[in-house]
This record gives structure tokens, C-alpha cells and sequence, in this order.
């Protein structure tokens, strides 16, 4: 298993590497001047330029890479060029945001929808089955920014039962969580829609194998025939359908970020892009690109780790 | 700076209750801090923790929460909404809330984050109206009126002198017991004529301000603690000179202290005035949180802060104010907009001015617009009922002249233009004749850039939809706003739609038909987008004039002359959109503001 481990991490260094270098030159090709964004469209052009050399935009390009790179590898994101304050402070603010909320709408999506993926596929054809096939349907066509107002305006709005502005006080527990139920049902029941119908058609694949059978000729418990010998051997395509959330939510928590104006990475990245701030917005998605292939390995070893064939 | 601003501030706050040098023994600092110590004794319970620190209570605040929710939680009635109104503060804010009855007043602005808290490169909406709420000019704009001046850190407003070598002179006197802010390291202090000079040297200086060229041929002195004189090389008339130490752009006064002390980075996120709010806590990319300065001249405010959060989607903003959990919001600059909302029970909709000048400009360095009958004609198309009916009439108005009359002297009227034939009247019949003419009776086809931004976006498409009718066919690119104005800078649209207000006719004029303002080639390369050149005697005239009324007929001429030449081409201009909670009350009559947002002062109230 270890080296398993090991094989997997190791490929994704060319991986990350690859995309950080990506990201750089991307960014840069963007038109617009940050000096000029930095400073206000009033500036004057002396200032401009002052500026772009204090931040080292008219270095040659290759030389603003190599410095990109080493300051990556000492953990050095660099400062905002729009603020001047340390990207890294800006990540450590919003990244627990972004965590809390991604996490958040995981466990809603595999507490809820693994259990009734199990109930629809266990009922088949009833009533429940029905209902759940259809719900799930709605809630896959649903977009996560749409079904995001729509509960500001019935929870915010109407009944005004939750916030649906910021990220809530770290000193008041009860108010962040308060403040993370609505984006988190925002994000996790689109999830619970895709996990629900993957979860019944991986279960019905399985009820209906001999072994099944012959678990419940051997007279065991209904529950036990579900959880013991239908349910783990259906969970493989649950753990990556799972991998593939994570990483599909942090992408999504963007949106979801802006519409609730809570606080996090994704709400960064839009704001560092509008304002042109090559160093923040260079930061926070090589932060992302670590999350997506940190989670991406994270899967990959689970999967190892569930069906040992993978690990070959 | 290698702490993130919130904590920066919270050691701030350690740093100020406990005196000058943060060693706790500096008794001095308490002294001339005292007048703060209702604030001090509140901060005392922030405690200074780095990032990791944060985040980790952040994990174990969420973990407790979770185990409360389980097992307490369900017992005990929570009102979420009212922890959302009250605790999205923080600890801190909560204890001062509690302690007077003013209340925090809750903004929505619709921008991503900050730009710069520095006043002196402030200019986005968004960091304006923050930093107007921080800082004083030696005199100021009447909140909710434009049109009027009145001393702030001066005394009175001042006539010039001329003096011996034939120079005019300025001489304000300041008023005494003003206190600058305490912050970092720096207690608060007696603000005098030392820090005004450094103030305006620092505006004037083009390495530390983006409107250095406004103070140009200035110098400043002191002659005491609380008399500081302006000379000027070349005259200035009261209204162009008041303008220029009011509250507006370098006008705003900073203390020198503090200033030095936090350095032209520190200055961008740390804001450190005389104002009636102070600078508190700044979360990246989520709000900037101000408190009440209890040392104010004019009194300690009404309000106990100001929670300002940067919300860059419209339908955050209004859903925050139809729910109560904002009290102010930046609105959308649309009659239906504003009609749906003012429905809305215990939601007023505020429509104000100034309002930001639409013109389109035309490259005259660029066939097929070098040519004036192209110009003329696409003059006649344009209707400017039609750019008009994009945003109704309660939001926009009709602009003949490139300076606003309604706003300001030195604009013209509809029919003072008219009796110059400069009226530009729609008629699409003499636009194709004066296209034939000029040798395109097909028309012809150009490109440009327009930024996404509705306010250019729609001017541009509805011009594109107009011009199309008389075979002129422009194909539009769309981009972010910030690459618009890259690349208009550059020179590369033919014609140019800028939006815009300016303080005064002759920034209006020498920024858009100065030759020295001419895009790329200029001296000062600015927003001459039309590269016009014959009006430079006119406004240099004008500025140097004492007599107001020949003042106002030179920048008449000037603008009479453009339009005859047909550089430009006014449209209209639209005014500020805000909602409020009918709670908010802003302590004036607004009708007008210079810094675009409805200003917020010591006299601002919120009744919950």
C-alpha cells in the first residue's frame, strides 16, 4: 500500500508543476496593467511605471518565472499587488472558509444521499423510489447559484430564519454555523441529487448477485445483508463519484461564495481577477490546483485501499 | 508587515491601550489617548494571534458549535437572523453595540474588494466613500449638497491675498483641539499646521498621489501650529481652488505621523484620519469595519461603526436589504430597478446626484473620424432619447455640453447650444446625406472595445444599433473593465465612450481637450481620447482667471468650439442609485454628493 502511496504522490509533481507553470502564463497573458488597475485609472503614467518596477512587471518574463518558482517552493506566495499585504495572510483568512464550506456540503451530500440511494434502490418502484428518482432529477438540473438565491429568498428573506450575508463570527459557534447551513445546502444538495442516483443503481447492481442471495439464505439480518454485502462492494463507484464532488465543489464554492458574499478562496479569486492582482490571483489557484490534486489522490488512494486489485 | 491586516489592527489596539511604545508603561499614551479609553478598554480583550492561531479556533469554534448545536442547541430557541444582524461583527464590535445605543450600520458596496485606502489614490466608488468617512479636508463639500462650501479642519473659508512678488496666497486657520487617530505605535495627537503641509506636499508629490498635477505650482508653509498658507505660482479662482483643499481626492488631510509611521503599503488597508469613524478591522475581500471616533470635533458620532462589505453581485446586495441583514446597498442604476425596490416595504430608494457624464469621444487621428462630416453624421444618427430610454428618466438626464450644467457653472444649456447649431438634433436623413458626402454612401464598418460594465456596454450596443441604420457598422469586442481602460489608453477605439464626473469645468476640459492630456502622445498623456488640440488657450485662459463670469465664457467657448468641431459627443449623465433600510436616517438632505456614495457622518442614525 505504501508503495502505492508513494507512486501516486509521485506522479503528481509533474502534474502540479505543469499546472502552476500554466497559470503563470496564462495569468500574464491577460490584458490590462495591475499598476495601472493597482494605482486607479487617475494615476499618472511616471507613478505606473514606478510601480510596475517596484513589482517587478518589467522584468523579462522568463526571470519573473524562475522567481515565481523559487518563491513557491520556500512557501513564499508573495504580497497583493492591488493591498500589499501578504497573500499568504489572505489565503489563511479564506482558506478556512473555503474548507468549512466544501466540507460541509460533502457530508450533507454523502449523509444524505448515501442512505437514500440505499432506501430508493431497497424500494424499488415504490412511492419512495418515485419521489427520490424525481427529486434527484430536479436537483441535478438545479444550478447551485440559482438554488442558492432561491433559499436566500425563502430562508433570508421570507421567513428570515438564516443569514445569508458573510461567514459569521469564529468567536460565536452557533453564528458560523448558522452562517455555513444555507451555502452548504446550496452546494451539498446538488450532490445528494448525483449521490442518491448513483447509490441506488451501484445497489441495484449488487441485490441482485448470488452471494446476496445466499447471504439472506443463510437467514441474515435484512440490514446486515444491505450494509455488510450489498452496500460495501457498491461503494466503489461512491468513493470516486465522491473524489469527483470534492473536487467539483471546490470549484463550485466560487459561485456559491459570491452569492452569499462569504468570505473564501473563491470570492478571492474573483476579486483578484477583477482587480488584476497577478500575485493573489496566481496564489489561489495554484491553492486550488493543490486541493484538486490533493484530493484527487486522496480518492485514488481510498479506491486503492477499498479494492485492493487497484493497488496491482 | 507580516501580519494580516486584521491582526495587524488588533495589535494596533494593544499597542493604543497600552501606550506609545507598547511596553505598558508609557503613561502618555494613555494621557493622550484618554479621550479614547471607552474604545480602549473593549479592544483590551482582542487577543493577537497569528494565522495558524486562527485558524485553528476557527476548526475548534466550529467543533464546539457542532457539539453545542447536538446537545444544547435544540433545547434553546436560536435566532439566527438576529446573530447574523448583531454577531456578524465581531466580539469587540458586539461589546461596543452594547455599550451605546447607535447601532452598526450595515453597507453593501458592489465592488470585490478594496482598491487603495490611501486618499490621495483613492478613486473607486468603493474606496471614496470609505475614506471619506475617515479623513477631513481643510474644507468640504456640504454632505448632501455640492454646490456649497464649508470650513472642515479650517476655521473659515478663506479670500486670497497677493503677495510681494506678486504671487496669490491662501492662508487657512485651523481649528484647534482636532485629533488625529490613534494607531499602530502612534497615540492620538493634536493635529496642527505640520501635518496639513505634509499632507498637501504629499498630494502634491506625483510619487505618493495620483493627483499630484493638481496641486502644480503650489507650495505650502506654516507660520504657526495652526496657520497654513497655500502660494501659488499661478492664480487660481475660488472655484477652482476650493475644490482642490476640500474633501475630495488629495484635498483629504492626513495625519504625518501615522502616515509615516504605516508607510505607503500600510496606507493602502489602514486608513488613519480625523474623521468621524475610525479605521478597525479589514477582512480580504469580504468587508472593512470602521467604529466610532469618540474624539470627533463635531461630536462623537451617532452611529457606533460602520460594517462595510464589499459585494460584488446586485442580488446578494438587494436580497441582504429585503432581509434586514443590510441597511444600505449600492443600487442599480435602472427605473424598473428602482421602481421594484421602492415597493418594498420599509426600503426607500435614494436618486442623486452628481451624476457621471456619458460622452462619446472621436479619435480625429483616425479615418474614417479625421474626417468632420463622418463626425457630423454620426452626430445626426445618435439619438440621445434612445440612450436615454436604457436606464429611464428618473436615473438619467439629457447632457448638451461636455461640463454638466446642472452641476456646475460653465456648462451650457440646451438652448445656448442650439443657437450654435451644436445641439446635435437627431436626423437620420442629414447623417446619410453628410455620410454620401463625405464619400461613404455605403457606410463603412470600424471596431471597438467596450468594458462589461452595463454603464459602457449598453451605451455601446445602443450606439451600435443606431449607427447600423445609417450603414455604419461597428463591431464590438467586450472586455473586463480594466482592460477597456488599458486599452483606450492605448489609443486603439476609434471613438471612445467615457464615463465620468469631474470637480470641476477645467478638470473636465484638461483631461478630455487639453492637448497636453492627448492618449499616447500627450506631455501628460491622460483622456484627451479625441487627440484635440484647439481649445489649450482657452482652458489655460480660464484657469488663471480671477473674474468668475469670464472664467465661466472661456469654458464656454472652449466646449462651443469642441462641439463645432464635433470631438465629442455628450449624451447624458445618470445619478447615483442607493437603497436604505427606512431605519437609516443620513443627518442631511441628499441631493447631491462628490463622492458618489450618500454620505455618512456623525450626524447618520439607525433606529432599530
Amino acid at each position: 500500500m505504501l508503495r502505492f502511496v508513494g507512486q501516486r504522490f509521485a506522479l503528481s509533481v509533474p502534474v502540479v508543476l505543469s499546472v502552476v507553470s500554466l497559470i503563470f502564463f496564462a495569468i500574464r497573458v491577460l490584458p490590462g496593467d495591475p499598476a495601472q488597475a493597482a494605482l486607479g485609472e487617475n494615476a499618472s503614467r511616471s507613478a505606473v511605471e514606478a510601480l510596475r518596477t517596484r513589482l517587478g512587471l518589467d522584468a523579462p518574463l522568463p526571470y519573473q518565472y524562475a522567481r515565481f518558482l523559487a518563491d513557491l517552493v520556500h512557501g513564499d506566495l508573495g504580497r497583493s499587488m492591488i493591498t500589499s499585504t501578504p497573500v499568504s495572510d489572505q489565503v489563511a483568512y479564506n482558506l478556512p472558509f473555503t474548507l468549512e464550506l466544501t466540507i460541509f456540503a460533502l457530508a450533507i451530500g454523502v449523509v444524505v444521499g448515501i442512505p437514500l440511494g440505499v432506501v430508493t434502490a431497497m424500494r424499488r418502484n415504490s412511492l419512495a423510489d418515485v419521489f427520490g428518482r424525481i427529486a434527484s432529477l430536479a436537483g441535478l438540473c438545479v444550478p447551485a447559484f440559482f438554488l442558492g438565491i432561491l433559499l436566500i429568498l425563502l430562508f433570508g428573506v421570507q421567513l428570515k430564519l438564516l443569514p445569508t450575508i458573510g461567514g459569521g463570527s469564529a468567536d460565536a459557534p452557533a453564528d458560523m454555523l448558522a452562517h455555513l447551513v444555507l451555502p452548504g445546502l446550496t452546494l451539498g444538495l446538488v450532490m445528494v441529487a448525483s449521490m442518491t442516483r448513483l447509490t441506488r443503481a451501484a445497489m441495484l447492481n449488487v441485490i441482485g448477485q448470488e452471494y446476496v442471495r445466499t447471504a439472506r439464505a443463510k437467514g441474515m439480518r435484512e440490514h446486515a445483508v444491505v450494509i455488510v454485502h450489498a452496500l460495501r462492494p457498491a461503494l466503489l463507484p461512491i468513493v470516486s463519484l465522491t473524489g469527483v464532488w470534492a473536487v467539483a465543489m471546490v470549484g463550485d464554492s466560487v459561485t456559491t461564495e459570491v452569492v452569499f458574499s462569504r468570505p473564501g478562496l473563491g470570492k478571492m479569486m474573483v476579486g483578484a481577477m477583477l482587480q488584476r492582482d497577478y500575485t493573489s490571483l496566481q496564489s489561489v489557484m495554484v491553492i486550488y490546483t493543490l486541493f484538486v490534486v490533493g484530493l484527487n489522490l486522496v480518492t485514488e488512494i481510498a479506491y486503492g485501499w477499498v479494492d485492493p486489485r487497484v493497488r496491482g | 508587515m507580516e501580519v494580516v491586516a486584521a491582526r495587524r489592527s488588533s495589535d494596533a489596539r494593544r499597542m493604543w491601550a497600552r501606550g506609545t511604545d507598547g511596553s505598558g508603561a508609557a503613561a502618555g499614551g494613555f494621557v493622550q489617548a484618554a479621550q479614547f479609553c471607552e474604545l480602549e478598554c473593549e479592544y483590551c480583550v482582542v487577543s493577537p494571534v497569528g494565522w495558524p492561531q486562527d485558524a485553528a479556533v476557527r476548526l475548534i469554534s466550529y467543533l464546539t458549535g457542532m457539539l453545542g448545536l447536538l446537545f444544547a442547541g435544540a433545547c434553546v430557541p436560536v435566532n439566527p437572523l438576529a446573530i447574523a444582524s448583531e454577531g456578524s461583527t465581531t466580539v469587540t464590535s458586539q461589546t461596543i453595540t452594547a455599550s451605546t445605543s447607535g447601532g452598526v450600520l450595515r453597507v453593501g458596496q458592489a465592488a470585490a474588494d478594496l482598491g487603495t485606502l490611501d486618499p490621495h489614490y483613492a478613486s473607486g466608488t468603493q474606496d471614496r466613500a470609505l475614506v471619506d468617512m475617515v479623513f477631513n479636508g481643510l474644507l468640504r463639500y456640504k454632505p448632501g449638497d455640492v454646490t456649497t462650501f464649508e470650513p472642515d479642519l479650517a476655521t473659515s473659508l478663506p479670500n486670497f491675498t497677493t503677495t510681494a512678488d506678486g504671487k496669490q496666497a491662501w492662508t487657512f486657520n485651523l481649528r484647534k483641539g482636532v485629533m488625529c487617530q490613534p494607531t499602530d505605535g502612534v497615540p492620538a495627537y493634536e493635529l496642527t499646521s505640520d501635518d496639513v503641509v505634509y499632507s498637501l506636499q504629499k498630494a502634491a508629490n506625483k510619487t505618493t498621489s495620483a493627483y499630484s498635477s493638481d496641486y502644480a505650482g503650489m507650495t505650502f508653509s506654516s507660520s504657526d501650529q495652526y496657520t497654513v498658507t497655500i502660494t501659488l505660482d499661478t492664480p487660481l479662482s475660488t472655484a477652482l481652488f476650493y475644490p482642490r483643499v476640500a474633501n475630495y481626492s488629495g484635498g483629504y488631510i492626513m495625519c504625518a505621523r501615522p502616515a509615516q509611521k504605516l508607510g505607503s503599503d500600510g496606507l493602502k488597508t489602514h486608513p488613519v484620519g480625523t474623521g468621524p469613524f475610525m479605521f478597525k478591522d479589514y477582512s480580504p475581500g469580504e468587508k472593512v469595519d470602521l467604529v466610532a471616533n469618540p474624539a470627533y470635533f463635531r461630536g462623537r458620532p451617532q452611529l457606533d461603526g460602520i460594517e462595510y462589505r464589499y459585494m460584488a453581485d446586485l442580488n446578494s446586495r438587494e436580497l441582504g436589504l429585503r432581509s434586514g441583514q443590510l441597511d444600505l446597498i449600492y443600487g442599480q442604476q435602472d427605473d424598473t430597478w428602482i421602481d421594484q425596490l421602492a415597493g418594498a416595504p420599509n426600503i426607500k430608494v435614494d436618486v442623486f446626484g452628481v451624476g457621471e457624464v456619458s460622452t462619446i469621444y472621436f479619435n480625429t487621428a483616425k479615418p474614417p473620424f479625421d474626417n468632420l462630416q463622418v463626425r457630423q453624421a454620426v452626430a445626426s444618427a445618435l439619438n440621445r432619447d434612445e440612450f436615454l430610454a436604457l436606464y429611464g428618466n428618473k436615473v438619467a438626464q439629457k447632457v448638451f455640453s461636455p461640463v454638466p450644467q446642472q452641476f456646475m457653472s460653465g456648462g451650457l444649456t440646451q438652448q445656448e447650444l442650439a443657437a450654435n447649431f451644436v445641439d446635435f438634433q437627431y436626423d437620420p436623413a442629414r447623417a446619410q446625406q453628410l455620410l454620401a458626402d463625405a464619400g461613404f454612401p455605403n457606410g463603412f464598418e470600424f471596431s471597438a472595445v467596450t468594458s462589461e460594465m452595463p454603464a459602457y456596454r449598453v451605451i455601446y450596443e445602443s450606439m451600435q444599433s443606431q449607427l447600423a441604420r445609417i450603414g455604419i457598422r461597428m463591431n464590438l469586442s467586450v472586455v473586463d473593465h480594466a482592460t477597456m481602460h488599458d486599452q483606450i489608453r492605448k489609443d486603439v477605439n476609434p471613438l471612445v465612450v467615457y464615463v465620468a464626473f469631474r470637480p470641476t469645468p477645467d478638470a473636465y476640459l484638461t483631461q478630455f481637450f487639453h492637448s497636453d492630456a492627448i492618449v499616447v502622445t500627450g506631455k501628460n498623456p491622460n483622456t484627451n481620447f479625441a487627440h484635440y488640440d484647439r481649445v489649450d488657450s482657452e482652458i489655460d485662459g480660464a484657469r488663471g482667471e480671477a473674474d468668475p463670469v469670464a472664467q465661466t465664457n472661456l469654458w464656454k467657448e472652449a466646449q462651443l468650439r469642441a462641439l463645432e468641431d464635433v470631438v465629442a459627443y455628450p449624451i447624458q449623465y445618470t445619478n447615483q442609485v442607493y437603497a436604505r433600510s427606512t431605519n437609516v436616517d443620513y443627518g442631511h438632505d441628499l441631493t447631491s454628493a462628490i463622492q458618489l456614495y450618500p454620505v455618512i457622518d456623525e450626524r447618520t442614525t439607525i433606529s432599530k
